[in-house]
C-alpha cells in the first residue's frame, strides 16, 4: 500500500528530530535500527490516537445530526398546529375547532340573534299597526253610539209626543199611550245599554293607547338597541377577521421559515459530510501507519529485552484521552470537569 | 410509504441520509454492512436500496450481486452512495446491477430527487 507524501515527510522529519532529542545521535546501522525499535510502540499509539480522533468526530457529526432532526421535527409540528389551529379544515390538530371555523360559528350564531331581534322587532310593530286599527274601531264604535242616542233621544221625543197625542184623544187613545209608555221605557234601557257600551268603548281605548305607547317605546328601545348590538357584532367580527389575518401572516411566515430552515438544514447536512470523507481519509492513515509499522517491525524486531520502549519527544499532547494512549497517562482532570482552587 | 434500507458503515452518514429520506416522507430501515442488509431483508420487503461501496464484512458491490440474485429484488432499483469515484469501480457497480451512482458528500435535494427518479 503506497505512503502518502505527507505522511512520509511527517516520519522522516520525526525520524530526524527523535535521535537529537531522546538521545545521542546512533552512529550505527544497528545502533539505528535499535532506535527505532524503540520507537515503533508510539506507530501504534499514533494509530490509536487517529482512530479515537475520527471516532470522537463522527460522535460529534451524530450528535448535531440528532439535532436537526429534533429542529426539523419541532418546526414541522409547530406550523402544522398552527395551521390546524388557522385552517380552513374545521378542526385543529387537537380535535376543537379551528380559530377560522370559530370566527364563522361566531358569526353565524351573531346572525340567527339578530334575525331573532329583527323579528321579534317586526311582530311587535304588526302588534302596534293592530292595536291601532282596534283604537279606531274603538273609535268607530263611539261615533256609532253617538248616532245611537241622538236616535234614542229622537224616539224618546217621539213617545212624549205620542203621550201627549193619546191624553188629546182620550179613551180613543189609550192603546196609543200604553204604546208610547212602552217606547219610553224602552228608550230609557237603549240610553243605559248604549252608555254601557260607550264606557267600555272608552276604557278599551284607553287601555289601547297605553299598550300603544308601551309597545312605541319598547319598539323604538329594541331598535336602538338592535343597530347597536349590530354595529359592535360587526366590530367584533371585523377585529377578529383581522386578528385571523394578521395570524394566517404569521403563519405564513413561519411556513416560509421552515422552508429556509429546510434548506439551511440540507446545507448543514451536506457540510456535515465532511466527517465522512475525513473519517476515510483518517481510516487510509491508518492503515498506511499499520503497515509501515509491521514492516518496521519485521525488520528491526522488537525492542530489546531489558530495554525500555521511548515515550521521550511525545510531550505535546495535552488532553486526558490523548495522554491515555501514548502511554503517559495520569489521574487528572478530563472534559467537563470543574475545579475551584 | 416507500420503504428504502441504506447500508453503510458510517453512524452518521446512514442517520444523514435517513434524515434527508424520512424529511422526504419514506420509511427508513438501516444496515451497517452488506451481510446486515441481507439479514434484515429476509422476509422484508423494500422499494429501494442505497448503498456504501466500502464497507466491512460484505461490500456494496457483493450486496448488489446477492440482491440481484433474489427474485423480490431483481427489479428493485439500487443506488450507490460512495466516496469513491473511480470509473472502474463504478463500472463494476453497473455490472453488479447498481440503478446508479451517487457520490459522497451528496446534496439532500439532489438525492430526493434521484430517489424520486428511480422510484416507480
Amino acid at each position: 500500500m503506497a505512503m502518502p507524501e505527507t505522511l512520509r515527510g511527517t516520519l522522516s522529519q520525526a525520524m530526524e528530530e527523535i535521535p537529537s532529542k531522546a538521545s545521542p545521535a546512533p552512529e550505527t546501522r544497528s545502533d539505528l535500527e535499535g532506535e527505532v525499535a524503540r520507537y515503533l510502540p508510539q506507530m501504534g499509539r499514533m494509530s490509536e490516537q487517529l482512530r479515537q480522533t475520527s471516532k470522537q468526530i463522527e460522535e460529534s457529526v451524530v450528535g448535531v445530526c440528532d439535532s436537526f432532526q429534533g429542529i426539523a421535527a419541532r418546526a414541522r409540528a409547530t406550523v402544522a398546529r398552527a395551521t390546524g389551529f388557522l385552517g380552513n379544515e374545521g378542526q385543529s390538530v387537537s380535535g376543537k375547532q379551528s380559530f377560522e371555523g370559530l370566527i364563522g360559528a361566531c358569526s353565524g350564531t351573531l346572525v340567527k340573534i339578530m334575525n331573532t331581534t329583527a323579528e321579534a322587532g317586526e311582530i311587535s310593530r304588526r302588534a302596534i299597526e293592530r292595536i291601532e286599527d282596534m283604537d279606531k274601531a274603538s273609535q268607530q264604535i263611539s261615533d256609532a253610539l253617538s248616532q245611537l242616542d241622538q236616535i234614542t233621544n229622537s224616539n224618546r221625543m217621539l213617545a212624549f209626543n205620542a203621550r201627549i197625542e193619546a191624553a188629546h184623544a182620550g179613551s180613543a187613545g189609550t192603546g196609543f199611550a200604553v204604546v208610547a209608555v212602552e217606547l219610553a221605557a224602552a228608550t230609557v234601557k237603549s240610553r243605559a245599554v248604549t252608555a254601557q257600551v260607550g264606557e267600555l268603548a272608552l276604557n278599551l281605548r284607553a287601555l289601547a293607547e297605553s299598550t300603544l305607547l308601551d309597545l312605541r317605546r319598547m319598539n323604538e328601545r329594541d331598535s336602538e338597541r338592535v343597530e347597536q348590538c349590530r354595529q359592535e357584532v360587526d366590530t367584533s367580527l371585523r377585529d377578529l377577521q383581522a386578528a385571523h389575518s394578521e395570524m394566517a401572516e404569521m403563519l405564513n411566515g413561519m411556513t416560509a421559515d421552515g422552508a429556509l430552515l429546510a434548506t439551511d438544514i440540507g446545507a448543514a447536512v451536506r457540510g456535515l459530510q465532511f466527517q465522512d470523507r475525513i473519517s476515510q481519509r483518517i481510516g487510509h492513515v491508518i492503515e498506511d501507519l499499520d503497515t509501515l509499522s509491521a514492516r518496521l517491525e519485521k525488520h528491526v524486531g522488537n525492542v530489546a529485552p531489558g530495554e525500555a520502549a521511548a515515550d521521550d519527544g511525545f510531550s505535546a499532547y495535552t488532553m486526558q484521552e490523548e495522554r491515555m494512549v501514548a502511554g503517559l497517562g495520569e489521574a487528572e482532570s478530563s472534559a467537563g470537569d470543574v475545579e475551584l482552587f | 410509504m416507500k420503504k428504502v434500507l441504506i447500508v453503510d458503515d458510517s453512524v452518521s452518514m446512514r442517520q444523514m441520509v435517513g434524515f434527508t429520506l424520512r424529511e422526504g416522507g419514506f420509511d427508513v430501515i438501516e444496515a451497517e454492512h452488506g451481510q446486515d442488509a441481507l439479514d434484515k431483508l429476509k422476509g422484508a420487503t423494500v422499494d429501494l436500496v442505497i448503498t456504501d461501496l466500502n464497507m466491512p464484512v460484505m461490500d456494496g458491490i457483493t450486496l448488489i450481486q446477492n440482491l440481484r440474485a433474489q427474485p423480490a429484488m431483481k427489479t428493485k432499483p439500487i443506488l450507490m452512495l460512495t466516496t469513491e469515484g473511480l470509473a472502474g469501480k463504478k463500472e463494476q457497480g453497473k455490472a453488479a446491477g447498481a440503478t446508479g451512482w451517487i457520490v459522497k458528500p451528496f446534496d439532500p435535494e439532489k438525492l430526493l430527487q434521484t430517489v424520486a427518479k428511480v422510484l416507480p
